[in-house]
């Protein structure tokens, strides 16, 4: 995969921030209209379960770098250089300590938000980025399902408003492949139509029935990969609108940080799961862990930014939802997990086991559960940390216990039972 | 996402407002002479599926060649047409067309000037030159050989890759350019292969080879394969100057064995070997399969019929890989016109920009003012999360629908056709375009319904179906019959609205 996308002196304005700032240059009377301050949404049926927000870490998220075993001998012989020394750990049990990275993380550790599993894996692992991806998007191995996971979990539930189920950010996963629709939205604020705008809200409401109307009679006998995606715009637009005229202003203490596209789309999904929009499943991609090579040392480098953005954006949401965190579950996914070993280059390449972060009010947090096979040469599996949990077990937990999920067998079909005891029921 | 429903789709498309599909009927044939199309034969469905979208100009060039062997023949052979729109914008950035030691010498060290100067010429030359088929099949390969543009370790080099590797065997054969992509800097870079050493083979490049760029995911090499691979590969690097040099210390030696193909390798000049293991790959069948499907999900559906696929592999083998006779085989046989293609965001704005007939500045402008617009384009595809090049994983962009479905990429259409409509940005400052007033015959219409005939037909190059031609009736408050007075609001400010609204329908949004 690609070496790191981006550059450092291109970080503080983002090519898209760019993009934004010269649009509002030329897109006159686009001023928010102000609306009224309360929200009124169509009831929706009672869904009595958490939002589960899947944050997807796309490219080969390397736990060991995170999570780290500090406590086997096996890991800083397998990494000599990128290994994560053990005085610059937070000690989290005998075996584990915490990337100081990932420091914005500890409190939520100790007070039993934040729990880990570790050795987590695929049924049939590849280690090519493409085919686990969608092995672990659709979810369904050794059947000719091509749908994905959260699609056929929503497809089971009573149908929602169309915030429903939302993707944040421009990257639609396998996983909401199949007929349910879900909303993408590259944010909250930019989800609108340009065309009818204008500096008064009464003559842009009005303009918004027209192009609805017309846009709406012409694509209900569009070919359906067309209907679909822009009925789904269109019955979105009137609530992002309120939305974005109502404003949203984190709790104060939350300290998102705006350069982070990460934090800007947690910063969305605790708006909508604040604003009671009917909000059950966020996806959030997070991208570039493919390190190859040159994955950095403690203290600095890829890794490090990388985990320093996600501890920070993943705190900055818990404290803005307070009391709302104990109606959500975050879940971290990535393809595989990386090489034990680390190549010659100062990276490690494509594995298999892997760890999986779950926050949230109902999470049994502050320790590493799932079964650890340990790093000697006769535990590796082809090199890799052992995958001893099935990914889907401890997604099929959280969708039972925490959001009243019905028919797991259909969700993850072939899926044997087993409890993790990962998060409680609510 | 709709993925599953082929059926469904064949059949809303047959139903609904569109009846062009078939390629070669007559559609919307008009009593009104104002509203007649241009072209009522091969003309415009062949240029909408195998260029970047027809507009007068080319629907009138192609006409005057007579037959589509004819465009075709032209086609294939991009260096004999005449090409004075796309040489215009090759003079306009010439950084696009650097070597590795001139862009060296000219640029700061690690700066992007080079790569979005790559981007934006790429733009330009998509939306006005010529050599249509060729800019195709420089955006399929580029995909298919993907080199993130921007990304970091081919500040350098990342031009050189388009022109020598690229572009040059882009209607040649895809040994070549596979040979080729292997031994350039910017893919050893890309895909870690620089790093690489005998001691710790770097996997990265070795995996995608196989993977993405050659026999595909299910064609039956095994890990051992791979690490067998990373290891035959070892040897190239790039040194300080940005060159790729080959230092048979780096070179593990040993008999390997991947897939059909075995070596002794025993030589730490391991250079010959890996030639012919690259050969290897790409004549085998399964790359054979692989490039066929490839090519005709490009041009003829996203699922495409078996029985051309086999046919094109053929071809494939049969001609050294030399992609001209495949796509002379799609393009003049009849299994295109029954399939659908959906734009991408990059061909939905480029079609765009072609048939409003938005230009470059003249040349009487400073180069800088008419780089202006071509940089506002890029941005306007960063909107659209598509600007060429820029996919972030080896992969290259999706080429189906289903990766283009999201809803807020709807939404993000809809405001670029406006955008781009009525010049609101990019500017009439930064590029020519023409005013909406423009796009109407000079006798202008009399009516509502007039009016509407007359822009989907110089826009969608047919007149709409009933029900999207109410749809729009409804948009501007009236009945077809209603009378247009000159001083209307739809022919004076309103009008670019209703030009959006007809870049909106999905209509335009088919490639037909």
């Amino acid at each position: 995969m690609t070496d790191r996308h981006g550059c450092e002196e291109c970080r503080g304005t983002t090519r898209r921030g760019f993009l934004r700032g010269t649009a509002a240059l030329g897109l006159t009377g686009l001023a928010t209209a102000t609306l009224g301050t309360r929200l009124a949404f169509a009831t929706t049926p009672a869904y009595g379960g958490d939002v589960l927000v899947v944050l997807s870490l796309r490219g080969g998220f390397d736990g060991l770098s995170a999570v780290v075993p500090g406590g086997d001998a096996d890991y800083y012989s397998a990494r000599p250089t990128i290994g994560i020394p053990q005085a610059s750990l937070l000690p989290l049990d005998r075996t584990w300590g915490l990337n100081s990275a990932l420091s914005p993380l500890l409190p939520l550790w100790q007070s039993g938000a934040l729990g880990a599993v570790v050795a987590v894996g695929q049924p049939v692992p590849t280690r090519s980025h493409f085919r686990d991806t969608e092995a672990m998007e659709r979810a369904a191995p050794s059947s000719t399902l091509r749908t994905g996971w959260l699609d056929r979990a929503l497809g089971l539930r009573p149908s929602g408003n169309v915030f429903q189920a939302v993707q944040l950010g421009t990257t639609a996963g396998q996983q909401w492949a199949g007929p349910f629709r879900e909303l993408s939205m590259e944010s909250v604020d930019e989800f609108d139509l340009h065309a009818a705008g204008g500096d008064d809200p009464e003559w842009a409401a009005s303009e918004l029935r027209r192009w609805r109307g017309a846009l709406t009679r012409l694509y209900k006998t569009a070919p359906a990969p067309l209907a679909s995606p822009a009925a789904t715009a269109l019955s979105a637009l009137a609530t992002s609108r309120s939305l974005k005229a109502q404003g949203y202003t984190p709790s104060p203490l939350a300290g998102y940080d705006d350069s982070s596209e990460l934090a800007r789309a947690l910063r969305d999904v605790a708006r909508l799961v604040k604003a009671k929009v009917g909000l059950q499943v966020a996806t959030v991609d997070f991208g570039d862990w493919d390190m190859h090579s040159g994955l950095g040392r403690a203290g600095s480098g890829w890794m490090h930014d990388k985990l320093t953005e996600l501890g920070k954006a993943l705190a900055a949401f818990a404290t803005d939802l307070g009391p709302e965190l104990a109606n959500v579950t975050v879940v971290t996914l990535s393809e595989f997990g990386r090489r034990v070993h680390e190549n010659d280059s100062a990276g490690v390449d494509h594995g298999h086991g892997n760890t999986v972060l779950v926050l949230g009010g109902g999470v049994e947090g502050g320790r590493v559960h799932g079964s650890w096979p340990g790093l000697s040469r006769e535990a590796l599996d082809d090199g890799d940390v052992a995958g001893t949990t099935d990914y889907r077990t401890v997604l099929a937990e959280v969708l039972a216990r925490r959001c009243g999920q019905t028919s797991l067998s259909t969700v993850f079909p072939g899926l044997p039972s087993g409890a993790l005891g990962v998060v409680r029921t609510r | 996402m709709p993925l599953t429903r082929r059926d469904l789709v064949r059949a809303a498309a047959v139903a609904g407002t569109v009846t062009a599909a078939g390629g070669l009927q007559v559609t919307g044939a008009s009593t009104a002479a104002a509203a007649t199309p241009p072209s009522t034969t091969w003309v415009v469905p062949l240029l909408e599926r195998f260029t970047y979208g027809a507009t007068p100009a080319s629907i009138a060039a192609a006409k005057a060649l007579g037959t589509p062997t004819d465009w075709l023949n032209q086609q294939l052979a991009p260096a004999k047409l005449a090409d004075p729109e796309g040489d215009a914008v090759r003079a306009l950035y010439p950084e696009a067309r650097w070597d590795v030691p001139t862009t060296r010498s000219r640029i700061q060290e690690f700066s992007w000037t080079s790569m979005f100067a790559l981007g934006q010429a790429t733009i330009g030359q998509a939306a006005w030159s010529r050599r249509q088929l060729y800019e195709v099949m420089v955006d399929f390969w580029s995909n298919h050989l993907n080199v993130t543009n921007p990304s970091d370790g081919v500040w350098d080099n990342r031009a050189d890759y388009d022109r020598r590797v690229i572009r040059r065997y882009a209607l040649g054969r895809f040994s070549d350019m596979l040979v080729a992509s292997a031994t350039h800097p910017a893919m050893l870079r890309y895909l870690n292969q620089a790093e690489s050493t005998k001691s710790a083979p770097n996997e990265n490049y070795a995996r995608e080879l196989l993977e993405l760029h050659t026999v595909g995911v299910r064609s039956g090499y095994t890990e051992e394969h791979v690490r067998a691979a990373s290891r035959l590969l070892t040897g190239w690097t790039v040194n300080d100057s940005g060159a790729a040099v080959y230092e048979p210390s780096r070179h593990w030696t040993g008999p390997v064995r991947i897939l059909g193909f075995s070596h002794a390798n025993g030589s730490a000049d391991g250079r010959a070997a890996m030639t012919a293991y690259l050969r290897y790959l790409a004549m085998h069948p399964s790359t054979a399969r692989r490039i066929a499907r490839k090519l005709a999900i490009r041009f003829v559906s996203d699922s495409p019929p078996a029985a051309l696929v086999d046919s094109l592999a053929k071809l494939y083998l049969a001609n050294g890989s030399d992609v001209r006779p495949l796509l002379r085989r799609i393009a003049l046989g009849s299994e295109w016109k029954a399939g659908h293609k959906y734009k991408t965001p990059y061909e939905d704005v480029l079609s765009t920009v072609r048939v409003l007939g938005i230009k470059l500045l003249p040349s009487t402008k400073s180069a800088a003012q008419r780089r202006k617009g071509l940089e506002s384009l890029y941005w306007t595809l960063d909107g659209l999360s598509m600007p060429p090049f820029a996919w972030g994983l080896p992969d290259g962009y999706p080429d189906v629908v289903a990766g283009w479905q999201g809803a807020d990429l709807v939404l993000r259409r809809w405001n670029t056709h406006q955008s781009l409509a009525a010049a609101w940005w990019p500017s009439r400052s930064q590029l020519t375009i023409p005013s909406s007033r423009s796009l109407l015959p000079t006798r202008l219409p009399t009516t509502y319904g007039g009016l509407v005939d007359a822009l989907s037909v110089r826009l969608l190059h047919h007149r709409l179906g009933t029900a999207a031609r109410g749809a729009l009736l409804a948009f501007m408050g009236g009945s077809a019959t209603s009378p247009l007075r000159t001083d209307s609001e739809w022919l004076r400010w309103r009008l670019p609205y209703l030009v959006a609204l007809v870049l909106d329908t999905p209509a335009f949004q088919e490639r037909r």
